[in-house]
């Protein structure tokens, strides 16, 4: 062949693949995961897009029959990993949409970028109430941003109930000691039961006990919690709780203890801790470990448990956010003509899937819009999951439920009555 | 008081184990193993799998880590340390990268997420305000065999002598007849050996994850640092110093000011002392 022959044939080449990325580009809608690959949680809103994605491709495709396609950028839960994986999202892949299984300090690290790029994004997990109050106050800039999981000062009022309810009600419970770890988020829960749960059910604070999440040996820091007098241990463990739990067990510390413990909100909580975890409680999200499901949710279980054999065995509640929060983008994507800053949230704030269970409503999805205003708080919470608060949770699927283990490995709810399992109570070797 | 007592000499009994593995290498080898921490956490993945996973005696499980461990520091003396005799800068470098490299590859077998180690042996007793494991015991008890072993096959046995030689002076030793790439090979089997022990101890204690490596390696170097280089006698004490001022610190101060007296302690003797509290003379 000539060189001229060589040259024109090349040309055509190049051409045709340039028409055929174009073309492939076209036909495809590109999401971005931005999440930790290898722990539980981000694993939990992966796997729960990748299973909506699919049952969406299956289904015919999105926006005139285009193909979703999932790409994922790994924060390995630090912040700064974090801000660098959205702007590959955004950048590099130039992503339509974002869904996010980041934990709260790797949210609030993304999200100026979020605002710069203005991409819709879905935060699964974070319930930091300050990106709520970011809309608030500046809702042009935030609203490409939804998050539908309650907020954490939803999550608080009603785990001000609980405190009124069982711990001074039920168990009779005058006096705490608060042990926290020595974090942001330690001290924020620290101030919601100080300064509400404790005054509002009746309860005496005598005394806190801040550790270093990086102790290892608890067993002087339950002495003193044994030395304070206190009815119970109030637990604020967000890292490694899985350590601060099983030597409570280890040690069959004789008082009761319930709280926040983040290592609790998973199935694998019981393997973690070798099964020294039983007596432990938690709030959590929904659905819980314990949580009855109804049947949608039981589906996508079983969905999940078919598809994927490693760890998490059994999806945490973003996993769930992840799957019915990713539909209800695109369905408010088909009804805005695609993803955008302006019609596409409109459409998503008119998303609301109710599932009932025996006929009433048992979980929701669904967004606060702005202005609306929550009836007990008082206070707005745009594009935060419309969550209930009040009995009888009619409106909304509860911010969050208490959860127990049982020391044959077993977990239910405790709290509140509707969605309740099981009986709050103590450990075999705390003497009543 | 009581419980200041019991617990702290429960903890410094494991950081005196978790230190002469390290003193070992140091003062033999003239080496700074920031791979040393590694050594506990495959002591801890090897019981977790053999006793918890396959549900293997534990004893067996405890035997089979500190063969892991051994094997695990020959490794690193023949394939790393040895190639870079003499390249002291290089041997650093290369164990800490070996750590991080060793840490992936237990975050891709294991995955991430932290685990807890059953009790060696189960049981707990209670005075007044204060808790008491029996495996917190048997980890106390074991380190203290351990130790006490490696006293002795240190002044009494002639690969032992040896290893006193080579730390000494490596030429005189071999000019003696003493052949130091066998006397350093034997010392990563034994630190590998202790260590992997001591990552059994530490884990069932308190946790085993794939970052594990990390608190015990700083330990080790306080206490080599404050001890003084070459000295078991010296990281023995220096181990019951630190883990009480700890112990005393979360009792009677802040739980989180607990490494902090470590920290000073370690810059105070840099200071005043830089040999340490009890120098180096031999092991």
């Amino acid at each position: 062949m000539t060189f001229r022959t060589n040259l024109f044939a090349g040309a055509v080449a190049l051409a045709t693949s340039a028409i055929m990325a174009t073309t492939s580009f076209a036909d495809t809608v590109k999401v971005g995961f931005i999440g930790s690959l290898s722990s539980d949680t981000g694993l939990s809103t992966l796997r729960g897009a990748e299973i909506a994605i699919e049952e969406l491709n299956a289904a015919g495709g999105v926006l005139g029959g285009k193909t979703i396609e999932l790409v994922s950028a790994d924060t390995g839960e630090d912040p700064t990993e974090g801000i660098k994986a959205y702007e590959y999202l955004a950048e590099s892949e130039e992503v339509d949409f974002i869904i996010s299984g980041s934990i709260d300090d790797v949210s609030l690290g993304w999200l100026p970028r979020m605002v710069e790029y203005q991409i819709p994004t879905l935060d699964t997990w974070t319930s930091y109430i300050g990106i709520i109050d970011n809309l608030v106050t500046d809702y042009d800039n935030y609203k490409p941003y939804f998050m539908n999981i309650a907020s954490d000062e939803a999550l608080a009022t009603l785990y001000i109930d609980f405190g009124k309810d069982v711990l001074v009600d039920q168990m009779g419970w005058k006096s705490v000691v608060i042990l926290q770890e020595d974090t942001a988020f330690g001290g924020a829960i620290h101030g919601l039961v100080a300064e509400a749960l404790a005054p509002v059910a009746g309860i005496e604070v005598v005394d806190t006990i801040v550790y270093d999440v990086a102790t290892v040996d608890f067993a002087p820091i339950f002495s003193n919690a044994q030395a304070s007098g206190a009815d119970f241990i109030y637990l604020i463990s967000s890292v490694n709780s899985q350590v601060v739990s099983s030597q409570y067990v280890k040690l069959q510390v004789p008082m009761g203890m319930t709280g926040v413990n983040v290592a609790a909100l998973g199935q694998e909580y019981w393997e973690d801790t070798g099964g020294a975890g039983g007596g432990i409680s938690t709030l959590s999200p929904v659905p819980s470990v314990g949580f009855a499901l109804d049947p949608v949710s039981q589906a996508f279980v079983d969905t999940y448990q078919a598809k994927y054999t490693s760890r998490p065995k059994f999806p945490h509640f973003n996993g769930f956010n992840a799957y019915h929060g990713l539909k209800q983008a695109f369905a408010a994507a088909e009804e805005a003509g695609g993803f955008n800053n302006t019609s596409w949230v409109d459409a998503m704030l008119g998303q609301d899937l109710v599932l009932k269970k025996d006929g009433e409503m048992w979980l929701r999805y669904a967004f606060w819009k702005p202005g609306e205003i929550e009836e007990r708080t008082q206070r707005t919470y745009p594009h935060n999951a419309r969550f209930d608060i009040t009995a009888p949770y009619d409106d909304g699927a509860p911010s969050m439920v208490v959860i127990q283990w049982n020391e044959d490995g077993s977990a239910g709810v405790v709290y509140p009555d509707k969605f309740k399992t099981q009986d709050f109570g103590i450990p075999s070797w705390v003497k009543k | 008081m009581f419980q200041i007592l019991i617990q702290g000499l429960l903890l410094s009994g494991l950081y005196a184990l978790i230190a002469v593995g390290f003193t070992l290498i140091f003062s033999v080898g003239r080496v700074l193993n920031l791979a040393y921490g590694v050594s506990l956490m495959v002591g801890g993945y090897t019981f977790f799998y053999t006793a918890q996973v396959l549900e293997m005696p534990k004893l067996v499980g405890v035997l089979l880590a500190i063969v892991v461990g051994a094997v695990f520091g020959l490794l690193k003396y023949r394939l790393l340390v040895k190639p870079l005799k003499g390249d002291h800068v290089a041997i650093e470098i290369s164990t800490l990268i070996l750590a991080v490299v060793i840490q992936a590859g237990i975050i891709l077998v294991f995955g991430d997420a932290t685990k807890i180690l059953h009790s060696i042996i189960d049981g707990v007793w209670q005075f007044g305000t204060v808790s008491i494991t029996a495996n917190n015991v048997a980890a106390a008890l074991g380190s203290w065999v351990l130790i006490l072993g490696l006293y002795a096959f240190i002044k009494k046995t002639h690969i032992g002598r040896a290893m006193q030689a080579v730390s000494m002076d490596q030429k005189g030793a071999a000019i003696s007849g003493v052949e130091p790439d066998k006397v350093n090979a034997a010392t990563w089997v034994i630190s590998g050996a202790l260590g992997a022990a001591a990552g059994v101890f530490f884990a069932s204690y308190t946790q085993l994850s794939p970052s594990m490596w990390v608190a015990p390696l700083i330990i080790a170097v306080a206490i080599v640092i404050v001890g003084g280089i070459g000295s078991i006698i010296g990281t023995l004490i220096v181990a019951h110093i630190i883990g009480f001022m700890e112990i005393i610190t979360t009792t009677l101060f802040a739980a989180e000011l607990r490494g902090v007296f470590t920290m000073i302690l370690i810059i105070a003797v840099l200071v005043i002392r830089p040999r340490g509290l009890f120098g180096r003379e031999e092991l």
